[in-house]
C-alpha cells in the first residue's frame, strides 16, 4: 500500500491497484485469503478508566469492502473502540485484548509502527467537522499531511499539490485546486467532512473508521456523506467501521451491525437481518423508540381559535444578508406547529422574534393577540437545545424549576415546593434529584428540569428550541411523550422547532418549512410530511434516511438513478 | 482591513487625549505643588506667588489644560523646572535607551518564555514542569527591587562578571559601547515577562493539545514533534500574542525600578527624580509617552494576531 503514497504513484489513482469489490467477496472463498481480507480484528477487547468498564469483551472484525456498523447510545463504549483500534486512547486507560489493524497488532506496536498504521492502516473520520480540522493550517497542508507522513522520503508539502487536489476531487470538493489555498472556517460543514474524508483516505487505508461521521451535518449533506463512503467502498474497496447512534443511517449504508449497550454487545447481525427480526429486547426498544413518518394519526386541533403567537411578514436581517425573509406563521391555542429546516434556514431566528429576543426588520410578532410585554412574557415559556449550558450550573434542580414562580409572583416557600414536586412528577423525575445540579444529572434529566421550568407558570404558548436534538433516541422518546402528556395537561399552544421530520410528525399538528430564511411550505402534518408539494420538502423526506433496510434502498433508488 | 485599522487609531487617539486629562487633573489637584521644590525653602511668598502666575498655575485647571493642550498639539512639551531643558530634549535623549532596555527585555523573556511553556504543556505533571513551575513561581513573587539587588549581589559582588551600574553618558552609543552593563538590568527587568509568558504559551499549548484537530493530527499518522511546532504552536501563538501589547505598561512600571536600582539612563529614572521634585512637564511628557507607546503596543499586538490567524484574516464562508 506504501506506494500509493509515494510519487511514482501520484498520478494515478488507488482504485486502479487495489481490488475491486467483485474480487473482495471472491477473495473469501479460501481460508488464507479470508485472513488477508479482515482489515480489521478486534478480539475480546475490554477498556477501562479508573473503575468505570467503557468497553467489555467486544470482538469484531470488519473485511475489505465491508460496511460493519457499531450502534449504540451514548455511554456506550462505541467511540472508544475506534480510538483503541488506531491506539489513540489516552494513558490512562486500561486496554485488554488484542487488536490486529492491518496484521499488525496494535498492543505491541512500538510508537513508529503505531504512527505509521495511522492513516495508512486505517483513516479516521470525527463527528466534528468544525473542528477536526486545525483553523490556522490550510486545507492544502493538512491534506497534503497526510500523504507526506506516510511517504518513504517526504517533500515540501508543496510537492504534494496535484495529488491533493485528485483527493479533493474523489471526495467530491469542488473547486479542488483552490481549495488547497483555503482555511477550514472558509467551508461549510459538509464541505470539510469531505476533506476529512480526503485525509483519511490519503495514504490508501484498507480501514476507515468514521466514528458519527454525519452527526453533525444536515440531512441532506448526510445523504451526500453516506453515498461518498459507500462509492470508497465500491471503488477502492475499504473496508469502514461506522460508528453511529443513528439507526436510518445504519439501515441505510451498513452490511453488518453490532449493538453494544454499556461496552458490552447486546447483538451482532446482518443489517436485514436485525432490522427486520431484532433478538435482544435491548435492540427492539432501541427501534421501537426511533420516530418513523406516518406513525401518529392526527387528529385535528387547529380549531382556529384565538392566536397565541402570530408572525406577520417577519424580515431579519444581519448585516445586509436576509436570515428571515417575508415568513408569516400562526399558532392557534392548543396547537402544536413545527417548524422544520436544515441549518441556516432562519429557524431559530424566528423563533427568537417571537421570544422578543431579535428584533425583525419590518414584519409584526403579536404575542396573545398584542405586544410581547411583561405580562405576556408569564404565559410563555421556552425551552432550548442544549440543556447542559441552558440551566445555571449554581442553582439546584428545585431552585431552577422555582425560579419562574420567584420572578413573576407572590407565591410563598410552601406553595412553591408543592408546585415543584407535583411538576417533578409530572416529568417523570425522582424527588432524590430536588437537590441536584445541572451538572450531575445526564442530559434526559437536564431536559425534563428544562420542560418543567418552561411550564411552572402555566403558560399558553411554549416555544421549544429542538428540545431533543441532543439526546439519545430512547431517552428523545420519553423526554417526547412528558412534552406530550404536559401539552395535554396545560393545553399550551407550542412552536416546535426541530430538524427531524419524523419527530414534527410525531409531535406536530401543523408544520412549517423553512429553508434559506423563506416559508416553502406549510399545513397539516400528514398534508406536508405524507403528501409534500415542495420539491425541497420531498428531497427532505426522502434524504432523511428511515431505520428499514429494505425501505430505505427502495427510497435511494430514485435518486441514484 | 483599513476601517479596521483607522477605527482603532482613533480609539487610540482618543485613550491618549483622556490619559492626559487625568494625569493632568491628578497632578494639579496634589497638594504643595512644584514652587517649593523649584525655589527651595527659603523662598518668600512673593516669590512663589510670581512663580504660580508665571507658569499659570493661579488660573482654574480647565484652562491650565486647555493651554497645555495646545502647547502640546503645537509640539511643545513643556520645559523641566529642574533640569533647565526643553521635555523634548529630555526625552529624545532618555527615550531610545529605556525602549533598548524593556525591548531587550520583553524580547529576551518571550524568546525563554515561549518554548518553555511548551516544553512545560507537553511534561506536564511531570519532574521537569513541577520544578520549573515551582521556580517561575518564586521568581513570579519576587519583587524587582529585590531580584536587581539579588541579580547585584551575586554577579556584580560575590562574582563580579557583570557592572552593577549602567554606563554612564549622554547619547545611546555611550549605553551601548559597553554592553555588558545591559546585562543585569535586561535580567531584572525581562524576569517577570519570561515567568508570565510562560505561564500562558503552557496553559495555552496545554488547552490546544486537547483539541480535536491535534486527534485528527494523530489518526493520519502525524509525528508527535510535527503535531506540537506545526499544530499547536501557531495555534498557542495567536492566543498569546494578543497579551504582548497589554503587557507594555507592565514593562515601562518594571523599568522605573530597574532603572532606578541600576542608575540606568532612561526615561524610569528621569520620572523618578522628576516626580520627587514635583517637575509637573516631565511627568506629564514621560506619562504621554508611556500612553502612546502602550496604545500603540496593543494596536501591534492586534494586527500582528490578524496577521497570523487566518479566522480573522479571510472572511469566512458564507453559510
Amino acid at each position: 500500500m506504501s506506494e500509493l503514497a509515494s510519487e511514482s504513484s501520484s498520478a494515478e489513482r488507488p482504485r486502479e491497484r487495489t481490488p475491486s469489490p467483485s474480487e473482495a467477496p471472491a477473495a473469501s472463498e479460501s481460508s488464507d485469503a479470508n485472513a488477508a481480507a479482515r482489515v480489521l480484528e478486534i478480539d475480546d477487547l475490554r477498556v477501562g478508566y479508573g473503575s468505570t468498564v467503557a468497553v467489555d469483551g467486544l470482538s469484531v472484525t470488519v473485511s475489505r469492502g465491508e460496511i460493519v456498523a457499531l450502534v449504540g447510545e451514548s455511554g456506550s463504549g462505541k467511540s472508544t473502540v475506534a480510538l483503541a483500534a488506531l491506539g489513540l486512547l489516552p494513558r490512562s486507560a486500561r486496554v485488554e485484548g488484542t487488536i490486529t489493524l492491518a496484521g499488525q497488532d496494535i498492543g505491541s506496536a512500538t510508537p513508529e509502527e503505531l504512527r505509521q498504521l495511522r492513516g495508512r492502516g486505517a483513516g479516521m473520520v470525527f463527528q466534528e467537522p468544525m473542528t477536526a480540522l486545525n483553523p490556522v493550517l490550510t486545507i492544502g497542508f493538512q491534506v497534503a499531511e497526510s500523504i507526506r507522513n506516510h511517504d518513504s522520503q517526504p517533500r515540501r508539502h508543496k510537492h504534494y499539490d496535484d495529488r491533493c487536489v485528485e483527493l479533493l476531487e474523489r471526495v467530491g470538493v469542488p473547486d479542488a485546486a483552490k481549495r488547497l489555498k483555503q482555511y477550514p472556517h472558509q467551508l461549510s460543514g459538509g464541505l470539510r467532512q469531505r476533506v476529512l474524508i480526503a485525509i483519511a483516505i490519503a495514504a490508501g487505508p484498507g480501514l476507515i473508521l468514521a466514528d458519527e461521521p454525519t452527526t453533525a451535518l444536515d440531512v441532506t449533506v448526510q445523504q451526500q456523506i453516506l453515498d461518498l463512503i459507500r462509492d470508497i467502498r465500491d471503488t477502492e474497496g475499504t473496508g469502514t467501521l461506522l460508528i453511529t447512534h443513528n439507526l436510518g443511517v445504519v439501515a441505510d449504508i451498513a452490511d453488518r451491525v453490532i449493538v453494544l449497550r454499556n461496552g458490552k454487545v447486546v447483538e451482532e447481525a446482518d443489517t436485514e437481518t436485525l432490522f427486520a427480526s431484532p433478538k435482544a429486547d435491548y435492540t427492539r426498544q432501541l427501534l421501537a423508540a426511533v420516530p418513523k413518518l406516518g406513525d401518529t394519526q392526527h387528529e385535528d386541533r387547529h380549531a382556529a381559535e384565538n392566536a397565541v403567537l402570530q408572525l406577520r411578514d417577519i424580515v431579519v436581517e444581519y448585516h445586509g444578508r436576509r436570515v428571515v425573509d417575508d415568513v408569516s406563521l400562526t399558532v392557534d391555542k392548543g396547537e402544536i406547529v413545527g417548524l422544520v429546516g436544515e441549518s441556516g434556514s432562519g429557524k431559530t431566528t424566528l423563533a427568537q422574534c417571537a421570544l422578543g429576543l431579535v428584533t425583525p426588520k419590518s414584519g409584526a410578532v403579536d404575542v396573545f393577540g398584542g405586544r410581547l410585554d411583561s405580562k405576556a412574557r408569564r404565559r410563555l415559556g421556552v425551552v432550548f437545545q442544549d440543556p447542559a449550558s441552558s440551566l445555571d450550573p449554581t442553582k439546584t434542580v428545585a431552585q431552577t424549576i422555582a425560579e419562574p414562580l420567584v420572578i413573576h409572583t407572590r407565591t410563598g416557600r410552601a406553595e412553591r415546593q408543592r408546585k415543584v414536586r407535583e411538576l417533578m412528577d409530572a416529568v417523570e423525575l425522582p424527588q432524590s434529584l430536588l437537590d441536584r445540579r445541572g451538572h450531575e444529572l445526564s442530559g434526559g434529566q437536564r431536559q425534563r428540569v428544562s420542560l418543567a421550568r418552561a411550564v411552572v407558570l402555566g403558560p399558553d404558548l411554549l416555544i421549544a428550541d429542538e428540545p431533543t436534538s441532543a439526546l439519545d433516541v430512547s431517552v428523545q422518546a420519553a423526554v417526547l411523550d412528558v412534552l406530550e402528556r404536559l401539552h395535554v395537561g396545560f393545553g399550551f399552544g407550542c412552536l416546535f422547532i426541530s430538524h427531524d421530520l419524523a419527530v414534527v410528525d410525531r409531535v406536530c399538528d401543523r408544520v412549517a418549512v423553512l429553508r434559506g430564511g423563506q416559508l416553502v411550505e406549510q399545513g397539516p402534518c400528514a398534508t406536508v410530511l405524507h403528501h409534500p408539494e415542495h420539491p425541497y420538502t420531498q428531497a427532505l423526506l426522502l434524504a432523511s434516511p428511515v431505520p428499514d433496510p429494505a425501505a430505505q434502498r427502495e427510497r435511494r433508488r430514485p435518486a441514484r438513478a | 482591513m483599513t476601517r479596521f485599522l483607522a477605527r482603532r487609531l482613533l480609539l487610540a487617539l482618543l485613550v491618549v487625549f483622556l490619559v492626559t486629562v487625568v494625569t493632568f487633573v491628578i497632578l494639579h489637584l496634589l497638594p504643595g505643588g512644584p514652587a517649593r521644590g523649584v525655589l527651595g525653602v527659603k523662598a518668600t511668598a512673593e516669590q512663589i506667588d510670581a512663580f504660580n502666575k508665571s507658569q499659570g498655575f493661579d488660573q482654574s485647571i480647565p484652562v491650565q489644560y486647555w493651554d497645555y493642550l495646545i502647547r502640546l498639539l503645537h509640539g511643545d512639551l513643556g520645559a523641566s523646572y529642574t533640569l533647565n531643558t526643553d521635555v523634548s530634549t529630555l526625552l529624545a535623549e532618555r527615550l531610545p535607551k529605556t525602549l533598548v532596555l524593556t525591548a531587550t527585555s520583553t524580547i529576551l523573556g518571550i524568546i525563554v518564555a515561549l518554548p518553555l511553556g511548551v516544553w512545560q504543556a507537553t511534561r506536564r505533571g511531570r519532574a521537569f514542569d513541577v520544578v520549573s513551575t515551582g521556580l517561575a513561581f518564586v521568581l513570579y513573587a519576587t519583587p524587582v527591587f529585590f531580584l536587581s539587588l539579588l541579580l547585584i549581589i551575586l554577579f556584580a559582588q560575590v562574582w563580579p562578571i557583570f557592572p552593577a551600574q549602567a554606563a554612564q553618558g549622554d547619547t545611546l552609543a555611550d549605553l551601548l559601547s559597553q554592553p555588558g552593563s545591559l546585562v543585569l538590568p535586561v535580567i531584572a527587568g525581562g524576569a517577570a515577562t519570561a515567568v508570565a509568558y510562560s505561564r500562558y504559551m503552557r496553559s495555552s499549548t496545554v488547552d490546544n493539545l486537547a483539541e480535536d484537530y491535534v486527534r485528527t493530527a494523530r489518526a493520519k499518522g502525524t509525528p508527535e514533534r510535527t503535531i506540537l511546532w506545526r499544530h499547536v504552536w501557531p495555534n498557542s501563538l495567536t492566543s498569546v500574542v494578543s497579551l504582548i501589547g497589554y503587557s507594555i505598561p507592565v514593562v515601562f512600571g518594571g523599568s522605573l525600578v530597574v532603572e532606578s536600582m541600576f542608575n540606568y539612563p532612561g526615561v524610569g529614572l528621569l520620572f523618578w527624580t522628576a516626580a520627587r521634585n514635583a517637575d509637573f512637564p516631565v511627568l506629564l511628557g514621560v506619562v504621554l509617552v508611556i500612553a502612546v507607546t502602550t496604545v500603540l503596543g496593543s494596536l501591534l499586538a492586534d494586527v500582528l494576531q490578524l496577521l497570523i490567524d487566518p479566522r480573522v484574516r479571510v472572511p469566512g464562508a458564507k453559510s
